[in-house]
Protein backbone atom coordinates (compact mmCIF):
# COMPACT_ATOMS: atom_id res chain seq x y z
CA UNK A 1 0.00 0.00 0.00
CA UNK A 2 0.96 3.82 -0.54
CA UNK A 3 1.99 5.40 2.97
CA UNK A 4 5.05 5.83 2.60
CA UNK A 5 4.65 9.55 3.64
CA UNK A 6 6.34 8.71 7.05
CA UNK A 7 9.66 8.01 7.42
CA UNK A 8 10.91 7.99 4.10
CA UNK A 9 14.35 9.50 4.45
CA UNK A 10 14.61 9.32 8.19
CA UNK A 11 17.06 6.08 8.43
CA UNK A 12 19.99 7.01 5.67
CA UNK A 13 23.41 7.05 6.98
CA UNK A 14 24.45 10.27 7.65
CA UNK A 15 26.19 12.05 10.67
CA UNK A 16 22.89 14.07 11.60
CA UNK A 17 20.97 10.61 11.22
CA UNK A 18 23.04 9.07 13.30
CA UNK A 19 23.17 11.98 16.56
CA UNK A 20 20.26 11.08 19.39
CA UNK A 21 17.36 12.22 19.29
CA UNK A 22 17.18 14.64 21.78
CA UNK A 23 19.90 16.53 20.87
CA UNK A 24 18.04 17.26 17.53
CA UNK A 25 14.35 17.89 19.10
CA UNK A 26 16.58 20.11 21.74
CA UNK A 27 18.65 22.07 18.67
CA UNK A 28 15.68 22.84 16.01
CA UNK A 29 13.30 23.74 19.11
CA UNK A 30 15.89 26.21 19.93
CA UNK A 31 16.34 27.18 16.40
CA UNK A 32 12.95 27.78 15.81
CA UNK A 33 12.52 29.91 19.01
CA UNK A 34 15.36 32.10 18.35
CA UNK A 35 14.31 32.63 14.92
CA UNK A 36 11.08 33.82 15.60
CA UNK A 37 12.26 36.49 18.41
CA UNK A 38 13.73 37.31 16.30
CA UNK A 39 13.37 41.29 15.27
CA UNK A 40 12.06 41.24 11.26
CA UNK A 41 14.44 44.23 10.13
CA UNK A 42 17.77 41.59 10.90
CA UNK A 43 18.19 40.12 7.68
CA UNK A 44 21.65 38.98 9.01
CA UNK A 45 20.38 36.79 11.59
CA UNK A 46 17.87 34.99 9.38
CA UNK A 47 20.72 34.11 6.43
CA UNK A 48 22.75 32.77 8.99
CA UNK A 49 19.70 30.65 10.22
CA UNK A 50 19.01 29.72 7.20
CA UNK A 51 22.47 28.92 6.46
CA UNK A 52 23.04 26.77 9.88
CA UNK A 53 19.59 24.86 8.38
CA UNK A 54 21.56 24.57 5.00
CA UNK A 55 24.52 23.25 6.32
CA UNK A 56 22.65 20.31 8.31
CA UNK A 57 20.80 19.71 5.30
CA UNK A 58 23.80 19.15 3.27
CA UNK A 59 25.36 16.87 6.38
CA UNK A 60 22.23 14.87 6.46
CA UNK A 61 22.13 13.83 2.80
CA UNK A 62 18.85 14.66 2.69
CA UNK A 63 17.59 14.98 -1.42
CA UNK A 64 16.64 18.91 -1.87
CA UNK A 65 13.58 17.74 -3.27
CA UNK A 66 12.03 16.07 -0.40
CA UNK A 67 12.95 19.14 2.00
CA UNK A 68 12.31 22.01 -0.29
CA UNK A 69 9.30 20.30 -1.77
CA UNK A 70 7.08 19.75 1.55
CA UNK A 71 8.80 23.22 3.22
CA UNK A 72 5.88 24.26 0.09
CA UNK A 73 3.41 23.71 2.98
CA UNK A 74 3.59 26.85 4.50
CA UNK A 75 2.16 28.64 0.94
CA UNK A 76 -1.84 28.39 1.84
CA UNK A 77 -1.95 30.28 4.57
CA UNK A 78 0.37 33.05 3.48
CA UNK A 79 -1.05 33.63 0.41
CA UNK A 80 -4.87 33.57 2.46
CA UNK A 81 -3.89 35.66 5.59
CA UNK A 82 -0.74 37.62 4.36
CA UNK A 83 -0.29 38.10 0.94
CA UNK A 84 -2.31 41.43 0.74
CA UNK A 85 -1.39 42.99 3.74
CA UNK A 86 1.23 45.25 1.96
CA UNK A 87 -1.44 46.01 -0.10
CA UNK A 88 -3.87 47.57 3.18
CA UNK A 89 -1.49 48.81 5.90
CA UNK A 90 -0.95 52.44 5.51
CA UNK A 91 2.95 53.68 6.13
CA UNK A 92 2.82 55.71 9.46
CA UNK A 93 5.94 57.62 8.04
CA UNK A 94 6.01 57.91 4.59
CA UNK A 95 8.03 55.68 2.32
CA UNK A 96 5.48 53.64 0.52
CA UNK A 97 5.74 53.00 -3.54
CA UNK A 98 2.90 53.63 -5.33
CA UNK A 99 2.65 50.94 -8.54
CA UNK A 100 -0.16 53.26 -10.43
CA UNK A 101 -2.07 50.42 -11.56
CA UNK A 102 -5.39 51.57 -10.29
CA UNK A 103 -4.34 53.50 -6.80
CA UNK A 104 -2.84 50.23 -5.79
CA UNK A 105 0.69 51.63 -3.21
CA UNK A 106 2.22 49.14 -1.27
CA UNK A 107 3.72 50.25 1.86
CA UNK A 108 6.97 49.63 3.89
CA UNK A 109 5.35 48.62 7.08
CA UNK A 110 2.85 46.22 5.22
CA UNK A 111 6.05 45.16 3.53
CA UNK A 112 8.16 44.37 6.44
CA UNK A 113 4.98 42.47 8.12
CA UNK A 114 4.92 40.10 4.92
CA UNK A 115 8.71 39.89 5.39
CA UNK A 116 8.79 38.73 9.16
CA UNK A 117 5.58 35.99 8.82
CA UNK A 118 7.47 34.46 4.95
CA UNK A 119 10.73 34.03 6.89
CA UNK A 120 9.65 33.22 10.59
CA UNK A 121 7.33 30.52 8.97
CA UNK A 122 9.16 29.36 6.33
CA UNK A 123 12.53 28.46 8.91
CA UNK A 124 10.06 27.19 11.17
CA UNK A 125 8.93 24.72 8.27
CA UNK A 126 12.35 23.86 7.54
CA UNK A 127 13.38 22.96 11.07
CA UNK A 128 10.27 20.46 11.02
CA UNK A 129 10.86 18.89 8.25
CA UNK A 130 14.74 18.46 9.08
CA UNK A 131 14.05 17.12 12.55
CA UNK A 132 10.83 14.49 11.56
CA UNK A 133 13.23 13.44 8.36
CA UNK A 134 16.25 12.40 10.50
CA UNK A 135 14.13 10.93 13.34
CA UNK A 136 12.49 7.86 12.72
CA UNK A 137 9.43 8.50 14.38
CA UNK A 138 9.03 5.75 17.31
CA UNK A 139 12.68 7.28 18.28
CA UNK A 140 11.09 11.02 17.84
CA UNK A 141 8.88 10.32 20.35
CA UNK A 142 11.51 8.03 22.60
CA UNK A 143 13.28 11.28 22.47
CA UNK A 144 10.31 13.20 24.01
CA UNK A 145 10.00 11.23 26.84
CA UNK A 146 13.30 10.84 27.86
CA UNK A 147 12.81 14.71 27.59
CA UNK A 148 10.11 14.23 30.06
CA UNK A 149 7.16 14.88 28.29
CA UNK A 150 3.91 12.90 30.07
CA UNK A 151 4.03 9.43 29.03
CA UNK A 152 0.01 9.44 27.95
CA UNK A 153 1.07 11.52 25.13
CA UNK A 154 3.74 9.41 23.91
CA UNK A 155 1.59 6.19 24.38
CA UNK A 156 -0.99 7.93 22.66
CA UNK A 157 1.41 8.88 19.96
CA UNK A 158 2.77 5.39 19.38
CA UNK A 159 -0.28 3.72 19.39
CA UNK A 160 -1.63 6.47 16.64
CA UNK A 161 2.05 5.53 14.52
CA UNK A 162 0.98 2.25 14.32
CA UNK A 163 -2.25 2.28 13.47
CA UNK A 164 -2.35 5.19 11.05
CA UNK A 165 -0.75 2.90 8.35
CA UNK A 166 -3.55 0.22 8.76
CA UNK A 167 -6.48 2.97 8.94
CA UNK A 168 -4.75 4.68 5.79
CA UNK A 169 -4.82 1.27 3.79
CA UNK A 170 -8.81 1.12 4.91
CA UNK A 171 -9.22 4.53 3.93
CA UNK A 172 -7.24 4.35 0.72
CA UNK A 173 -9.02 0.97 -0.04
CA UNK A 174 -12.58 2.64 0.78
CA UNK A 175 -11.61 5.18 -1.79
CA UNK A 176 -11.10 3.36 -5.01
CA UNK A 177 -14.05 1.23 -4.17
CA UNK A 178 -15.77 4.43 -4.31
CA UNK A 179 -13.93 5.76 -7.27
CA UNK A 180 -14.57 2.63 -9.04
CA UNK A 181 -18.01 2.86 -9.01
CA UNK A 182 -17.87 5.87 -10.86
CA UNK A 183 -18.06 8.98 -8.00
CA UNK A 184 -17.54 12.12 -9.49
CA UNK A 185 -17.30 14.19 -5.98
CA UNK A 186 -17.65 17.52 -7.42
CA UNK A 187 -20.81 19.33 -5.36
CA UNK A 188 -20.80 19.64 -1.63
CA UNK A 189 -23.98 17.41 -1.80
CA UNK A 190 -21.86 14.19 -2.72
CA UNK A 191 -20.18 14.68 0.87
CA UNK A 192 -23.07 12.76 2.77
CA UNK A 193 -21.15 9.51 0.93
CA UNK A 194 -17.80 11.12 2.11
CA UNK A 195 -19.85 11.35 5.51
CA UNK A 196 -21.02 7.79 5.40
CA UNK A 197 -17.41 6.53 4.43
CA UNK A 198 -16.01 8.46 7.39
CA UNK A 199 -18.24 6.92 9.74
CA UNK A 200 -17.73 3.06 8.57
CA UNK A 201 -14.18 3.56 8.83
CA UNK A 202 -14.88 5.29 12.46
CA UNK A 203 -16.65 2.05 13.27
CA UNK A 204 -14.21 -0.06 12.13
CA UNK A 205 -11.35 1.63 14.04
CA UNK A 206 -13.32 1.64 17.11
CA UNK A 207 -13.83 -1.88 16.91
CA UNK A 208 -9.87 -2.44 16.19
CA UNK A 209 -9.23 -0.27 19.00
CA UNK A 210 -11.75 -2.53 21.38
CA UNK A 211 -9.78 -5.90 19.88
CA UNK A 212 -6.44 -4.39 20.39
CA UNK A 213 -7.53 -3.47 24.04
CA UNK A 214 -8.92 -6.77 24.52
CA UNK A 215 -6.00 -8.61 23.09
CA UNK A 216 -3.67 -6.88 25.07
CA UNK A 217 -5.37 -7.38 28.73
CA UNK A 218 -4.95 -11.19 27.53
CA UNK A 219 -1.87 -10.56 27.37
CA UNK A 220 -1.21 -9.14 31.07
CA UNK A 221 -1.69 -5.25 30.06
CA UNK A 222 -2.11 -3.10 33.01
CA UNK A 223 -2.01 0.71 31.61
CA UNK A 224 1.82 0.99 31.47
CA UNK A 225 3.70 0.06 28.09
CA UNK A 226 6.55 -2.32 29.58
CA UNK A 227 9.88 -3.09 28.18
CA UNK A 228 10.79 0.22 27.51
CA UNK A 229 14.48 1.04 27.40
CA UNK A 230 16.59 3.68 29.82
CA UNK A 231 17.63 6.68 27.80
CA UNK A 232 21.04 6.32 25.93
CA UNK A 233 23.58 8.47 27.01
CA UNK A 234 24.91 11.32 25.15
CA UNK A 235 27.78 10.60 22.60
CA UNK A 236 30.57 13.05 21.68
CA UNK A 237 28.94 14.15 18.10
CA UNK A 238 25.98 14.53 20.24
CA UNK A 239 28.08 17.40 22.15
CA UNK A 240 29.70 18.57 19.01
CA UNK A 241 26.32 19.24 17.47
CA UNK A 242 24.68 21.13 19.92
CA UNK A 243 28.02 23.03 20.91
CA UNK A 244 28.48 24.23 17.55
CA UNK A 245 24.04 24.69 17.10
CA UNK A 246 23.69 27.08 20.45
CA UNK A 247 26.56 29.13 20.62
CA UNK A 248 25.99 30.60 16.81
CA UNK A 249 22.41 30.73 16.90
CA UNK A 250 22.47 32.72 20.17
CA UNK A 251 25.55 34.62 19.15
CA UNK A 252 23.88 36.08 15.98
CA UNK A 253 21.01 36.92 17.85
CA UNK A 254 22.29 38.45 20.75
CA UNK A 255 24.50 40.41 17.89
CA UNK A 256 20.99 42.27 17.33
CA UNK B 1 -6.32 26.25 9.42
CA UNK B 2 -2.59 25.94 10.98
CA UNK B 3 -0.73 28.76 12.44
CA UNK B 4 2.54 28.51 11.16
CA UNK B 5 5.63 30.26 13.10
CA UNK B 6 6.06 33.51 13.27
CA UNK B 7 1.75 34.95 12.29
CA UNK B 8 1.57 35.56 16.03
CA UNK B 9 3.06 37.24 18.46
CA UNK B 10 5.02 36.08 21.62
CA UNK B 11 2.45 37.34 23.93
CA UNK B 12 -0.48 35.61 22.04
CA UNK B 13 1.92 32.43 21.65
CA UNK B 14 2.38 32.29 25.65
CA UNK B 15 -0.65 32.97 26.68
CA UNK B 16 -2.24 30.13 24.16
CA UNK B 17 0.30 27.66 25.44
CA UNK B 18 -0.16 28.05 28.91
CA UNK B 19 -4.41 27.95 28.42
CA UNK B 20 -3.74 24.66 25.91
CA UNK B 21 -1.21 23.03 27.94
CA UNK B 22 -3.44 23.30 31.37
CA UNK B 23 -6.66 22.26 29.85
CA UNK B 24 -4.52 19.11 28.20
CA UNK B 25 -3.22 18.19 31.33
CA UNK B 26 -6.85 18.43 33.08
CA UNK B 27 -8.30 16.80 29.98
CA UNK B 28 -5.66 13.72 31.26
CA UNK B 29 -7.27 13.39 34.41
CA UNK B 30 -10.52 13.94 32.86
CA UNK B 31 -10.08 10.99 30.45
CA UNK B 32 -8.56 9.02 33.10
CA UNK B 33 -11.27 8.90 35.26
CA UNK B 34 -13.85 7.81 32.52
CA UNK B 35 -11.49 5.17 31.21
CA UNK B 36 -8.71 4.17 33.38
CA UNK B 37 -6.18 2.56 31.20
CA UNK B 38 -8.97 1.46 28.09
CA UNK B 39 -8.52 4.74 27.22
CA UNK B 40 -4.37 4.51 25.42
CA UNK B 41 -4.91 1.61 22.85
CA UNK B 42 -8.71 3.53 21.83
CA UNK B 43 -7.31 6.96 22.16
CA UNK B 44 -4.43 5.75 20.15
CA UNK B 45 -6.60 4.34 17.10
CA UNK B 46 -9.03 6.87 17.41
CA UNK B 47 -6.61 9.57 16.69
CA UNK B 48 -5.36 7.60 14.01
CA UNK B 49 -8.81 7.82 12.57
CA UNK B 50 -8.88 11.29 12.45
CA UNK B 51 -5.87 11.77 10.72
CA UNK B 52 -6.39 9.30 8.51
CA UNK B 53 -10.27 10.77 8.04
CA UNK B 54 -8.81 14.20 7.41
CA UNK B 55 -6.61 13.20 4.36
CA UNK B 56 -9.82 12.92 2.46
CA UNK B 57 -10.61 16.17 1.08
CA UNK B 58 -13.82 17.35 0.69
CA UNK B 59 -14.59 19.50 -2.24
CA UNK B 60 -15.92 23.46 -1.21
CA UNK B 61 -17.77 25.64 -4.11
CA UNK B 62 -15.31 27.39 -6.43
CA UNK B 63 -12.51 24.40 -6.85
CA UNK B 64 -11.23 24.74 -3.37
CA UNK B 65 -11.38 22.03 -0.86
CA UNK B 66 -11.08 21.52 2.57
CA UNK B 67 -10.57 18.97 4.88
CA UNK B 68 -11.98 17.47 7.32
CA UNK B 69 -11.26 18.80 11.20
CA UNK B 70 -13.25 15.67 13.23
CA UNK B 71 -13.06 17.44 17.05
CA UNK B 72 -16.86 17.88 17.22
CA UNK B 73 -17.06 14.60 15.68
CA UNK B 74 -14.77 12.91 18.55
CA UNK B 75 -16.60 15.40 21.27
CA UNK B 76 -19.65 13.75 20.39
CA UNK B 77 -18.83 10.61 20.53
CA UNK B 78 -15.97 10.31 23.52
CA UNK B 79 -16.65 13.51 25.26
CA UNK B 80 -15.57 16.84 25.46
CA UNK B 81 -11.79 15.77 26.89
CA UNK B 82 -10.98 12.84 25.16
CA UNK B 83 -11.71 14.59 21.73
CA UNK B 84 -9.28 17.51 23.27
CA UNK B 85 -6.73 15.19 24.03
CA UNK B 86 -7.20 13.46 20.91
CA UNK B 87 -6.55 16.86 18.82
CA UNK B 88 -3.45 17.82 20.62
CA UNK B 89 -1.57 14.42 19.66
CA UNK B 90 -3.22 14.94 16.16
CA UNK B 91 -2.33 18.68 15.94
CA UNK B 92 1.27 17.99 17.91
CA UNK B 93 2.26 15.12 15.10
CA UNK B 94 0.78 17.27 12.35
CA UNK B 95 3.09 19.82 13.45
CA UNK B 96 6.13 17.82 13.81
CA UNK B 97 5.92 15.30 10.81
CA UNK B 98 4.43 17.02 8.33
CA UNK B 99 5.30 20.81 9.34
CA UNK B 100 1.66 21.62 9.23
CA UNK B 101 1.48 24.19 11.69
CA UNK B 102 4.35 26.15 13.78
CA UNK B 103 5.95 25.48 16.56
CA UNK B 104 5.53 27.82 18.44
CA UNK B 105 2.17 28.29 16.92
CA UNK B 106 1.03 24.96 18.55
CA UNK B 107 -0.64 26.40 21.64
CA UNK B 108 -2.43 29.14 19.46
CA UNK B 109 -3.43 25.43 16.96
CA UNK B 110 -4.14 23.55 20.05
CA UNK B 111 -6.34 26.08 20.58
CA UNK B 112 -8.35 27.23 18.23
CA UNK B 113 -9.25 23.79 16.86
CA UNK B 114 -8.97 21.07 20.03
CA UNK B 115 -10.21 23.65 22.80
CA UNK B 116 -12.84 25.39 21.24
CA UNK B 117 -13.85 22.89 18.44
CA UNK B 118 -13.48 19.80 20.68
CA UNK B 119 -14.72 21.39 24.32
CA UNK B 120 -16.10 24.95 24.15
CA UNK B 121 -18.58 23.22 20.89
CA UNK B 122 -19.15 20.78 22.92
CA UNK B 123 -20.93 22.47 25.31
CA UNK B 124 -22.89 24.40 22.79
CA UNK B 125 -23.97 20.61 21.70
CA UNK B 126 -25.20 19.97 24.85
CA UNK B 127 -27.00 23.52 24.88
CA UNK B 128 -28.25 22.77 21.92
CA UNK B 129 -29.83 19.63 22.22
CA UNK B 130 -32.10 20.96 25.07
CA UNK B 131 -33.64 23.44 22.68
CA UNK B 132 -34.42 21.20 20.07
CA UNK B 133 -36.98 18.34 19.74
CA UNK B 134 -35.63 15.74 22.23
CA UNK B 135 -35.24 12.94 19.28
CA UNK B 136 -33.04 11.38 16.44
CA UNK B 137 -34.04 14.57 14.31
CA UNK B 138 -33.40 17.19 16.90
CA UNK B 139 -30.11 15.38 18.06
CA UNK B 140 -28.86 15.33 14.32
CA UNK B 141 -29.74 19.41 13.88
CA UNK B 142 -28.08 20.22 17.00
CA UNK B 143 -24.62 18.28 15.81
CA UNK B 144 -25.21 19.68 12.55
CA UNK B 145 -24.57 23.41 14.02
CA UNK B 146 -22.40 22.78 16.48
CA UNK B 147 -20.22 21.64 14.39
CA UNK B 148 -20.36 24.19 11.81
CA UNK B 149 -19.48 26.64 14.56
CA UNK B 150 -16.33 24.75 15.36
CA UNK B 151 -15.02 25.15 12.44
CA UNK B 152 -16.00 28.96 12.43
CA UNK B 153 -15.04 29.92 15.59
CA UNK B 154 -12.08 27.94 15.10
CA UNK B 155 -11.20 30.45 12.32
CA UNK B 156 -12.59 33.57 13.93
CA UNK B 157 -10.23 33.03 17.13
CA UNK B 158 -7.76 32.51 15.04
CA UNK B 159 -8.67 35.91 13.12
CA UNK B 160 -8.40 37.65 16.45
CA UNK B 161 -5.41 36.58 17.54
CA UNK B 162 -3.87 37.57 14.10
CA UNK B 163 -5.35 41.12 14.70
CA UNK B 164 -4.27 41.08 17.94
CA UNK B 165 -0.33 40.22 17.20
CA UNK B 166 -0.68 43.15 14.36
CA UNK B 167 -0.41 40.42 11.19
CA UNK B 168 -3.37 41.68 10.06
CA UNK B 169 -6.00 44.03 10.60
CA UNK B 170 -9.19 42.19 12.24
CA UNK B 171 -11.63 44.15 9.72
CA UNK B 172 -9.96 42.15 6.84
CA UNK B 173 -8.83 38.86 8.32
CA UNK B 174 -11.64 38.39 10.34
CA UNK B 175 -14.66 38.50 7.52
CA UNK B 176 -12.23 36.73 5.20
CA UNK B 177 -11.62 34.02 7.48
CA UNK B 178 -14.94 33.47 8.75
CA UNK B 179 -16.33 33.54 5.01
CA UNK B 180 -14.52 30.78 3.86
CA UNK B 181 -14.45 29.00 6.66
CA UNK B 182 -18.11 28.74 6.83
CA UNK B 183 -18.18 27.09 3.19
CA UNK B 184 -15.36 24.50 4.74
CA UNK B 185 -18.04 24.40 8.18
CA UNK B 186 -21.10 23.71 6.17
CA UNK B 187 -18.87 20.74 4.32
CA UNK B 188 -18.01 19.85 8.21
CA UNK B 189 -21.82 19.35 9.15
CA UNK B 190 -22.82 17.50 6.55
CA UNK B 191 -20.21 14.95 6.89
CA UNK B 192 -20.59 14.77 10.74
CA UNK B 193 -24.36 14.72 10.81
CA UNK B 194 -23.73 11.73 8.17
CA UNK B 195 -21.03 10.35 10.13
CA UNK B 196 -22.94 10.26 13.70
CA UNK B 197 -26.68 9.05 11.89
CA UNK B 198 -24.67 6.13 10.64
CA UNK B 199 -23.12 5.32 13.85
CA UNK B 200 -26.17 6.18 15.56
CA UNK B 201 -27.89 3.40 13.02
CA UNK B 202 -25.01 0.38 13.37
CA UNK B 203 -23.38 1.33 17.07
CA UNK B 204 -25.74 3.61 18.79
CA UNK B 205 -23.63 2.77 22.18
CA UNK B 206 -20.82 4.83 20.51
CA UNK B 207 -22.53 8.00 19.95
CA UNK B 208 -21.77 9.29 24.02
CA UNK B 209 -23.93 12.15 23.50
CA UNK B 210 -26.71 10.76 22.56
CA UNK B 211 -29.00 10.29 25.45
CA UNK B 212 -32.44 8.87 24.16
CA UNK B 213 -34.49 5.96 23.61
CA UNK B 214 -31.38 4.01 24.64
CA UNK B 215 -32.41 1.17 27.21
CA UNK B 216 -29.58 -1.12 27.36
CA UNK B 217 -26.64 0.09 25.95
CA UNK B 218 -23.66 1.73 28.15
CA UNK B 219 -23.43 5.18 28.37
CA UNK B 220 -20.09 6.21 30.11
CA UNK B 221 -19.78 9.35 28.44
CA UNK B 222 -22.32 11.43 29.32
CA UNK B 223 -22.16 14.51 30.67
Amino acid sequence: MKHSFLDNYSDIPSVIHGLDPRVKIIGFFFLTVVCVSTPASSYFSFSVYFAVLLGVLLLSKLPFHHVFGRSMAVIPFVLMVAVFIPFLKKDVIGGGYNLGIGGLTVSNSGLMVLWNVVIKSYIGVLCMILLSSTVPFPKLLKGFEDLGLPKIFTTIASFMYRYVFIITDEAQRMKRARDSRCFGGKWIWHSKVIGHMIGTLFIRSYERGERVYVAMLSRGFDGDLKGKERAQRLRSGDYIFLSVLIPIVTGVRLMV
Amino acid sequence: MHVPDGFVSGGVNAITYIISAGISVFAVREANKKLGDKQVPLLGVVAAFIFAAQMLNFPVAGGTSGHFLGALLAASLLGPWMSCLIMTVVLTIQCLLFADGGLTALGTNIFNMGIIGGVLCYYILVALKSIFPKNKSGYLVSVAISSLMSVVLGASACAVELAISGTSPLGIVLPAMASVHVLIGIGEAIITTAVVGLILNTRPDLVGTYSYQDAGTFNTMEA
